[in-house]
């Protein structure tokens, strides 16, 4: 296995972007939470992983290790909306 | 078909008689269930089941399309049903205004082809996710804020689908817990995050959820997907959702319920089925119940037996204060898992305050649902807040 996987994170706007390097052992939830601190998202949302490079939702609760992501992959930042 | 749907016709693969022969549920009367509805009677769709417990407010006419001034105050329902049929008569569209949880009956949804979720608040979306794996219903979940857009599909129908649960942050769920104290009891304080919205986002989703709804262009398939739109960029993405095995809401269901419709009374079939296990199942009761209610200083408060075995969701913290004391003194046990001798021996002749019962036995999860009697004419399916009136 991969020491560290190197990936691209952006929010669902695109207006930022970082290129990461992530061990496989992190979950959905740590690059969600990295994303919110680093980026200062607005902490009363609640948010999901998409990997557009596959076009898979990742559960937050998974490894990334999992085999739903691969070096050079792009993930994105959704935030979960509520209202109707 | 009428001339009306004439440019239809002239669609590819675009059949009008199978629109006019679907049945959707709609539920919130909102703003995109308003655009969901417009659509869908739009496009000549058979039969709508509307379902919103609201009246509608003056701030709602920026993005509810079937709203008028005149119309504040009313049930939000009531007055899209009546603007809808203006629209086509052709199509039936039911409003059901109360709280879903009592107005959709399983045989209702199960006459659905799928349910189209508008609401705004994450409780609501996970109790119609629980009815449509119950059903085994297709669910489309449609959601907005003020620049995105979001609509998913479930395909709760077909074996081995994702539910709405699947791919639940915790953190939502950290979110619905803060509106309950720690006993489980509702608290006063809570003030619902008032999320902005606009027609923009509220129309592309109601669009989406409408074609998705019908599956326009495409036939059943396992597969959900998410469908994410930021209305100011432009972009689109579109995303699996695959189902998740240890999901806490669909990895009990291997395929729908087995349904067993009851009188919501210890007859059969509950008494046949208890008979038969003697009563030694753990079953989930679709309301938790308050089970314990007891002042640490004054033993039980004076209006116990009004609480006792009642659904919690009727009462709210104030009821942690004793009414001999006046002292946030009274602890309140609220349970909705119970082995099936025990609940029997709890409630005796009583009846269940809950929907329905759920309990897995043999490889399968069997309904026990409390409701179907209403179907039958019993005032439990038809509350006095309910009505349905076929404009």
């Amino acid at each position: 296995m991969t020491a560290e996987l190197r990936l691209t994170v952006r929010t669902a706007d695109q207006t930022r972007r970082a290129d990461i390097t992530v061990d496989p052992a992190s979950t959905g939830a740590d690059v969600i939470q990295g994303a919110v601190e680093n980026w200062a998202l607005p902490r009363d949302a609640d948010y999901t992983l998409v990997n557009t490079t596959t076009g898979q939702v990742l559960a937050p609760a998974d490894l990334l290790a999992r085999g739903t992501v691969r070096e050079g992959d792009v993930l994105e930042v959704q935030p979960v909306l509520v209202a109707g | 078909m009428s001339a009306r749907y004439h440019r239809h016709t002239l669609i590819d693969g675009f059949s009008q008689e199978r629109l006019a022969a679907t049945r959707l549920a709609v539920v919130g009367a909102g703003a995109i269930g308003n655009e969901a509805v417009k659509n869908l009677v739009l496009l000549g769709v058979g039969h709508i089941d509307l379902h919103d417990f609201d009246r509608a407010e003056i701030h709602n006419l920026t993005r509810s399309i079937f709203l008028r001034e005149s119309d504040v105050g009313t049930e939000k329902a009531v007055a899209v049903a009546q603007r809808a049929a203006e629209v086509d008569p052709n199509v039936t569209v039911t409003p059901l205004c109360g709280d879903v949880w009592d107005t959709l009956t399983l045989a209702r949804l199960e006459a659905c082809d799928a349910l189209v979720c508008c609401v705004d608040n994450f409780e609501t979306r996970l109790r119609l996710n629980q009815l449509c794996l119950i059903a085994g219903v297709d669910l489309i979940n449609a959601a907005i804020d003020s620049r995105h857009a979001t609509v998913e599909v479930f395909p709760l129908s077909q074996p081995g689908a994702a539910c709405y649960e699947c791919h639940l942050p915790e953190s939502a769920y950290a979110r619905m817990a803060r509106r309950y104290s720690c006993g489980g009891l509702r608290r006063l304080a809570w003030r619902e995050n008032i999320v902005p919205t606009t027609a923009i986002t509220a129309s592309m989703a109601g669009a989406l959820a409408a074609s998705a709804a019908l599956r326009l262009g495409e036939g059943p398939s396992a597969t959900g997907r998410r469908i994410f739109c930021d209305t100011r960029a432009g972009t689109t993405t579109v995303a699996a959702l695959a189902r998740r095995e240890t999901c806490v809401a669909c990895s009990a269901f291997s395929r729908p319920a087995l349904r067993l419709p009851a009188a919501n009374r210890w007859d059969s079939p509950l008494r046949d089925l208890a008979g038969a296990l003697d009563g030694d199942i753990a079953v989930r009761l679709s309301d938790p119940i308050i089970t314990g209610y007891r002042c640490a200083r004054c033993g039980p408060p004076p209006d116990a037996a009004q609480v006792m075995l009642v659904r919690a969701r009727d009462f709210d913290e104030r009821i942690a204060r004793c009414g001999a004391c006046g002292q946030p003194t009274v602890r309140v046990d609220i349970r909705d898992r119970f082995r099936l001798s025990e609940l029997m021996e709890l409630f005796g002749e009583r009846p269940l305050p809950a929907r329905h019962v759920l309990a897995h036995i043999g490889g399968d999860m069997v309904c026990i649902d409390l409701l179907a009697a209403g179907e039958a004419g019993d005032a439990r399916a038809a509350p006095p807040s309910t009505r349905e009136d076929a404009p």
